[in-house]
């Protein structure tokens, strides 16, 4: 009786620790959830971004190992080690996304101060191109006291008796372009001159259809056309005698009358 | 005579072994919530080995829940929010390592710009 009993508790004892996990696993468990925990318990990031996924790997990992000293516990042993395991991990993902995040704002600002300093390097870079065109400017044109910053265009750039300009007034042209986008204030008034040869009602025709010409130019390359004005003045106004052939070249002419940079022109003629 | 006690813990721990657990609905819930969450952010099985431990988890839990096997689905459900956490959170943690990674390249080509102008 008492041998049967004895076989009975033996059968009973093993059965119970058999339908639970091996003992050596539980344990093994448990030493990989030790390692975690004391991984990220020390770690004064981890304290301060994830307070409380490290409590609870803590309270896991006691449980585990109070249970581990428990006959027949080892599921419940590997369970909490694994709960445990997971808070540690889950603890040391959520500090390192803190610290990236913290990371990023010190990155972004940078990246402000950065963008707003090329921003200004830029405009510094335009403003003095802009100041090395006006010199370019100021150097094709002269100073009339009256009249302000003139720009002449010689008859070179027609064709005899007619008002289309020539490609050679091309980069003039350009240069004029750039100079009025870079000037968005400044204003032009375009006035065209002849010389003495021929009726005065053509010339004053032909004088306005070259200063029109040179306009729409300017127009077709994106100027508004209420920054400029046009006059055609004929043959008055001659800068030189219409004695000779050289003269008369002179006297026929397209100019360009700048005004200051607050857009105020000279008077006109 | 000796084996009085020992009967006595061996039939505690049987019964406990057998009693039956309250069904774990509620953390049943919890789970579900974690592991739609962790979806939700576009994270999926194949990219993330804790994400399909959690799905299969869950479903482990549930088929305990109908064996009525209440304690074996709280362990499959516990660990398998804590799964889906982990996914999530690792999901978070490579996206704020990629965004970190794009703005030192947008740095480092403003810094270019920068000494190419100066």
């Amino acid at each position: 009786m008492k041998h049967a009993l004895k076989w009975l508790l033996l059968a009973i004892t093993a059965a119970t620790l058999t339908a639970c996990a091996s003992h050596s696993d539980s344990e093994q468990a448990l030493a990989a959830a030790q390692i975690s925990y004391q991984k990220v318990k020390e770690d004064p990031d981890v304290l301060r971004s994830a307070a409380k996924d490290l409590i609870r790997a803590g309270e896991s990992l006691a449980k585990a190992e109070r249970l581990s000293s428990y006959w027949g516990s080892a599921d419940d042993v590997a369970h909490y080690a694994y709960l445990s395991q997971r808070y540690s991990e889950i603890a040391g993902q959520k500090s390192a996304l803190n610290l990236h995040q913290e990371r990023a704002v010190k990155l972004e600002l940078e990246r402000q101060r950065l963008q707003l300093a090329l921003r200004e390097a830029k405009l510094l870079s335009v403003q003095e191109q802009s100041n090395w065109l006006e010199e370019q400017m100021v150097s094709l044109a002269t100073t009339q006291s009256e009249r302000g910053l003139v720009m002449t265009l010689g008859d070179v750039l027609f064709d005899a008796g007619r008002a289309d300009l020539k490609a050679s007034a091309n980069r003039t042209v350009l240069k004029l372009v750039q100079f009025l986008q870079l000037n968005p204030r400044r204003v032009v008034r375009i006035e065209g001159y002849t010389d003495s040869r021929g009726e005065v009602q053509e010339n004053l025709e032909l004088s306005r259809a070259r200063a029109q010409a040179v306009a729409d130019v300017l127009i077709d390359l994106g100027i508004e056309a209420k920054r400029i004005e046009v006059q055609g003045h004929g043959d008055s106004f001659p800068v030189t005698e219409n004695a000779s052939e050289k003269g008369r070249a002179q006297n026929r002419r397209v100019e360009i009358v700048f005004s200051d940079e607050q857009g105020h022109l000279g008077s006109e003629r | 005579m000796i084996y009085r006690p020992l009967c006595a813990i061996l039939l505690a721990l049987l019964i406990s072994a057998c009693a039956s657990d309250p069904a774990p609905t509620e953390q049943l819930r919890l789970t579900e919530q974690a592991l739609t969450q962790a979806q939700a952010l576009g994270v999926t099985a194949g990219q993330s080995a804790p994400l399909r431990q959690a799905e299969e988890k869950l479903a482990q839990a549930q088929a305990a829940m109908q064996d009525t096997d209440y304690k074996q689905a709280r362990i499959y459900a516990e660990q398998a929010e804590l799964d889906a956490r982990l996914a999530e959170a690792q999901h978070l943690t490579a996206k704020s390592q990629q965004q970190l990674a794009e703005l030192s390249s947008r740095i480092n080509r403003l810094r270019r710009q920068l000494g190419g102008l100066q």
